[in-house]
């Protein structure tokens, strides 16, 4: 007899969900990011164990305990290069690396760039709420210049906020999308997408902090739905940016960039390397 | 053209009985799913009041889906994936309560008014399915559904009514969460 096949088992989203409950900020963006993994998971019915959520630090890189799955709460900043490395392990795995706007753009904005353009199939999705949310209300590299509200720069920060979409293009991400978690469908239906197209697929979350950006309970309003038009050309892709203010959604870029393979068998053993050590 | 009827153009399932109930399961199960969530994010601020109020939400929502799935026994339902579905603000199911109107200091007054718009939207829903279905049988049941949900809305009504308005000063806290740096 053999044992029963678990993945043919149809699942609910509710299945991906873990008893432990968000102590995120009631109203907070990331609520919606999360009820999307889990539906977009049970629509493409992977099993839990087929999947993993790999995180840095930081309120948005809870993910990995509310949802059951394989999770890696890491090291901040370091979402994706552990991600990476699990992706070229175990490549039968669908593999989501998450995280906020600080962990991925300032703290990993290099591993960023360079998962970009190493191009391993995996998603990427980022929670931006244009603010350091956990260590209570800094600028992040996304904050608009003259964001005052923190006491670390009255001022404002007084430097322009990084262009993710444009960083990720021209570092070579093979799909790339925004969504808002104001539309929770969309976003779910752009999670599918993502997971589906091969490589490196960036989704940047537009995902309202409430308690320390409250005024963005109004992207609501702001946010300009499906304005993108997806497009296979990357010039084309980089001609629409010129003009976006951060408000555009959906997708922008999906590409035929080849995926990074891994790595081929080991040629050398144990054996081998510790002869090269021998002094 | 009107506002119900450029709604009545996006909202699925008005020709043909298995799509809207599709949609109309799918409405309770998210309302039920949004109540819980916001249920727990209450306790884990230990608002136990709100908390409890949004879980009896949850539940009743959570009845009402076991009754349209009911209903729905022996039909062959179409398998549709929740960004098929359309509903008339085609973000999200009209009777999932907003996020973004929770806080963790809100009151049951606020919790109430919060649930009120959120059974508003589920009966404008259903009256507009009922006015434009082509389906004689689709138009029947949301009508009966849309009843439903005005007595839901009568009932909240009355529990707003008993609630003390909150004071101006609702949301302050002597230990913000947006304390210094």
């Amino acid at each position: 007899m053999t044992a029963p096949d678990t993945r043919t088992v149809t699942r609910e989203a509710k299945h991906y969900k873990s008893d432990v409950k968000p102590v995120w900020c009631p109203g907070c963006g990331d609520f919606a990011v999360l009820t999307a993994i889990t539906k977009a998971l049970a629509q493409m019915g992977i099993a839990q164990e087929d999947t993993a959520v790999v995180t840095g630090i930081g309120c948005a890189a809870r993910l990995p305990g509310y949802l059951n799955v394989y999770g890696l709460h890491g090291i901040h900043g370091r979402a994706l290069p552990a991600a990476t490395g699990l992706k070229l392990a175990r490549p039968e795995l669908t593999v989501l690396a998450a995280g906020g706007d600080g962990d991925g753009f300032s703290i990993g904005g290099n591993h960023f760039l360079h998962a970009c353009r190493r191009n391993v199939d995996l998603v990427y999705i980022v929670m931006d709420n244009e603010v350091y949310g956990m260590t209570k209300g800094q600028a992040s590299p996304t904050t608009e210049p003259d964001w005052s509200e923190s006491r670390l720069t009255p001022q404002g920060p007084g430097v322009e906020p990084f262009h993710p979409l444009s960083l990720a293009l021209i570092s070579g991400a093979n799909w790339i999308g925004r969504a808002f978690t104001g539309d929770p469908q969309t976003l779910t239906h752009m999670l599918v997408e993502a997971v589906n197209h091969p490589g490196l697929a960036f989704l940047h979350v537009l995902s309202p902090c409430v308690t320390y950006r409250p005024e963005q309970k109004d992207w609501k309003k702001t946010v300009r739905r499906e304005a993108f038009t997806p497009t296979e050309d990357p010039v084309e892709a980089q001609r629409v940016l010129e003009t976006d203010d951060g408000f555009n959604a959906g997708v922008l870029y999906h590409g035929r960039r080849p995926v990074y393979a891994p790595a081929p068998e080991a040629t050398a053993g144990m054996a081998d390397l510790d002869r090269e050590f021998v002094l | 053209m009107t506002a119900d009827d450029r709604q009545g153009e996006t909202v699925g399932g008005l020709d043909d009985l298995p799509e809207f109930l599709v949609h109309a399961i799918a409405l309770e199960e998210d309302a039920a799913q949004r109540y819980d969530e916001l249920a727990d994010a209450m306790m884990v601020h230990n608002n136990t009041e709100v908390a409890e109020l949004f879980r009896r939400m949850a539940g009743f929502s959570r009845l009402h889906a076991r009754d349209v799935k009911d209903k729905a026994s022996g039909h062959n339902l179409p398998d549709l994936a929740p960004w098929d579905l359309r509903w008339p603000n085609a973000e999200e199911p009209p009777e999932t309560a907003a996020q973004d109107e929770s806080h963790y200091r809100m009151t049951a007054w606020h919790a109430v008014r919060q649930a009120l718009v959120s059974e508003r939207q589920g009966y404008d829903y259903y009256r507009l399915v009922a006015d434009r279905a082509s389906e004689p049988r689709v138009a029947t049941l949301a009508a009966e559904m849309a009843e439903e949900e005005a007595g839901h809305v009568r009932t909240l009504e009355e529990w707003l009514e008993r609630l003390p308005e909150p004071p101006a000063d609702w949301a302050e806290d002597d230990d913000p969460a947006g304390a210094p740096d």
